[in-house]
């Protein structure tokens, strides 16, 4: 099987700028459905290397393969196969979205009548069913996100690329968004490029990530693999008596450190989640001030790979904070 | 199934050719521009003087209808190249007319929504995309240029007969060849000026202007300096020495029909430079 993205020293040079420098690695296999996130700080060359993909940019040395076919000599071939869903808004505005897609649909080599038959399909599946018959102007930023991802997938696209595709979504929305990215690639087969500099979108939908910096890939995660070993770390501030809490722990297989005072750190197993500890807080009629959660997460592997985490090694936990003053 | 009905699925069907692709554009632009109420009105205009010509032909064949008038007259009611020059300078203007209010609704919104990564990153060109967005221009010119044209070349030979075709064909020849000419290189005026400016009105006033600004510019150079080569700088001037050297017409004093025909070439060069300096589906910021 082929790799999904098969970079071979590639290079890049905008200008006067040499914009990658030399990127060499194999990303995915291509038809396995799976999901490669793409991670950067501003200015690593993330955009440039989609757009190489794309064959927008002629690489100035090395080359780029998508699908096992060559990004530059055989750019028809690949775009044929790919959908691409950019980071800005890109649309038609005084087309209505079916018009839009059936015209996007039929210059990628849909027939006529399927684009049409496929344009009404997609845009029910994305939720626009039914506002498909008005102007794409007319649209909220959710709705133009909702279009432009309809259109990269219309003709069911082997790869399919999303630029930043939550960006300016509620959360509601946002939800809904990955939602449909995990369809593709959990019910379509689709290997999927996502992009973000949203770290819980990569973590929550894909299988591996990249993280780029100035131009070079500084690390390249298998993110299952991350998460099999996954463990949660808790951080817990109680008064009452918590003495009892140690063996209810271990009963649940959790691990945890009395550091006194009512203050403890515990490790939950995999599978364990923090609703259970809740309600082991409950059981034993303890008050919570503060509980902080987080896991050794593709936060912490992006700090440590484009080098923040030494710049600010305070151990502040930065996931997620809960805060409860009452009783449980 | 309903379509609301069913989920997404992936299509895994077979996928049209090059030129089925390609037409998919100048077909839903056209349904677009026919919806424009100015061009439609414009295009119907355009096609009077046609009819007018037409009726000249008709009258011009039936002698009956203006014998004992005088020779001067008689003359005037010839069919030559002359008559066919005339006629295409008027459909010229109207081709111009025509370009400025449909040519900026093509490319200029593109730009303008950031349309053109969508296209790019499908199997499509930059040269497709022109070659598109010229056949959208060419298909709406045609109709008030050449076809007339040709159709009134066949009127007259229907009823001069074969005589005057064998003596005129090359007529025929330079309607076809010379409108095909004109109406490619107004279309290229008007895409140039759509890719250079975002904002549909501005960029068909561009149109307007690159024919005033360059007809006025070429006449200045040669009151001014004294010269004949400043009318190369007019566009119109150059096409219609063209035509009367392709329809065999009396000559325009003047620099000759071949340095016109070089000075549309240097000018159409650099119309294509303006179209792939903008086309691009990102911009980059050296």
């Amino acid at each position: 099987m082929s790799a999904v993205i098969e970079l071979d020293d590639l290079r890049v040079r905008l200008g006067r700028r040499e914009v990658l420098e030399g990127i060499s690695c194999r990303l995915g296999v291509a038809g396995a459905g799976k999901a490669i996130g793409l991670l950067r700080p501003n200015g690593a060359g993330k955009s440039t290397l989609i757009q190489t993909l794309l064959g927008f940019h002629q690489p100035s040395a090395g080359r780029a393969r998508v699908l096992g076919v060559d990004c530059h000599s055989q750019s028809r071939q690949v775009k044929a196969r790919i959908g691409y869903m950019p980071e800005n808004d890109a649309f038609i505005a005084d087309l209505t979205a079916v018009s839009f897609l059936r015209l996007m649909g039929e210059i990628t080599g849909l027939p006529r009548d399927v684009a049409l038959e496929k344009a009404h399909e997609v845009l029910f599946h994305v939720g626009l069913g039914e506002a498909r018959y008005r102007a794409i102007g007319t649209y909220s930023l959710g709705m133009k996100q909702m279009a432009k991802l309809a259109q990269a997938i219309l003709h069911g696209p082997e790869l399919v690329i999303l630029d930043e595709p939550t960006n300016g979504l509620d959360p509601a929305a946002r939800s809904r968004m990955l939602k449909l990215i995990r369809e593709m690639k959990d019910n379509h087969g689709m290997s999927v490029v996502l992009c973000s500099h949203l770290l819980r979108d990569v973590e929550e939908v894909c299988d591996e990530a990249v993280i780029l910096k100035a131009g070079k890939i500084v690390h390249h995660a298998d993110l299952e693999a991350e998460r099999r070993t996954n463990r949660r770390f808790v951080e817990l501030e109680v008064t009452g008596d918590d003495s009892g809490l140690f063996e209810v722990l271990k009963e649940h297989g959790a691990e945890g450190v009395n550091e006194g005072g009512g203050h403890w750190r515990i490790v939950l197993p995999p599978g364990v989640e923090i609703d259970s500890l809740w309600r082991l807080i409950a059981r034993l009629d303890l008050s919570v001030h503060r509980l902080t959660h987080r896991r050794d997460s593709l936060e912490e592997i992006f700090l440590k790979a484009v080098g923040h985490l030494q710049a600010s090694p305070g151990q502040e936990p930065a996931v997620q904070e809960v805060a409860a003053d009452g009783r449980l | 199934m309903a379509v609301y009905k069913r989920g997404y699925r992936r299509y895994q069907g077979h996928l049209t050719g090059y030129w089925s692709r390609l037409l998919a554009l100048p077909r839903f632009a056209w349904s677009r521009l026919m919806a424009q109420r100015l061009v439609v009105i414009v295009m119907m205009v355009s096609l009077f003087w046609p009819l007018a010509c037409g009726v000249f032909i008709y009258v011009s064949n039936h002698t009956e209808l203006w014998q004992g008038l005088d020779r001067g007259f008689t003359r005037f009611l010839e069919i030559n190249p002359r008559f066919f020059v005339i006629f295409m300078n008027f459909q010229a203007v109207f081709a111009v007319l025509l370009a400025a209010f449909a040519g900026p609704s093509l490319i200029a919104p593109d730009l303008a929504n950031n349309a053109l990564p969508l296209y790019f990153s499908r199997p499509m060109s930059r040269a497709d995309y022109v070659l598109a967005r010229m056949l959208v221009l060419l298909g709406l010119l045609s109709p008030v240029t050449w076809v007339p044209g040709v159709l009134l070349f066949g009127m007259q030979t229907g009823m001069a007969g074969w005589d005057w075709f064998q003596l005129n064909w090359k007529i025929g020849l330079g309607i076809l060849g010379g409108f095909l000419l004109w109406i490619t290189f107004v279309s290229m005026v008007a895409m140039a000026s759509s890719a250079y400016v975002k904002w549909r009105i501005v960029a068909g006033g561009l149109v307007l202007a690159f024919f005033f600004v360059l007809a006025g510019a070429g006449a200045m150079i040669d009151n001014i300096l004294r010269v004949e080569w400043g009318s190369l700088l007019n566009p119109t001037l150059a096409v219609n020495k063209i035509w009367r050297w392709l329809l065999g017409a009396e000559a325009l004093p003047g620099p000759e029909a071949y340095e016109h025909a070089i000075a549309l070439a240097v000018m159409a060069a650099g119309l294509l430079w303006v179209l792939n300096r903008k086309l691009r589906p990102v911009e980059v910021v050296s």
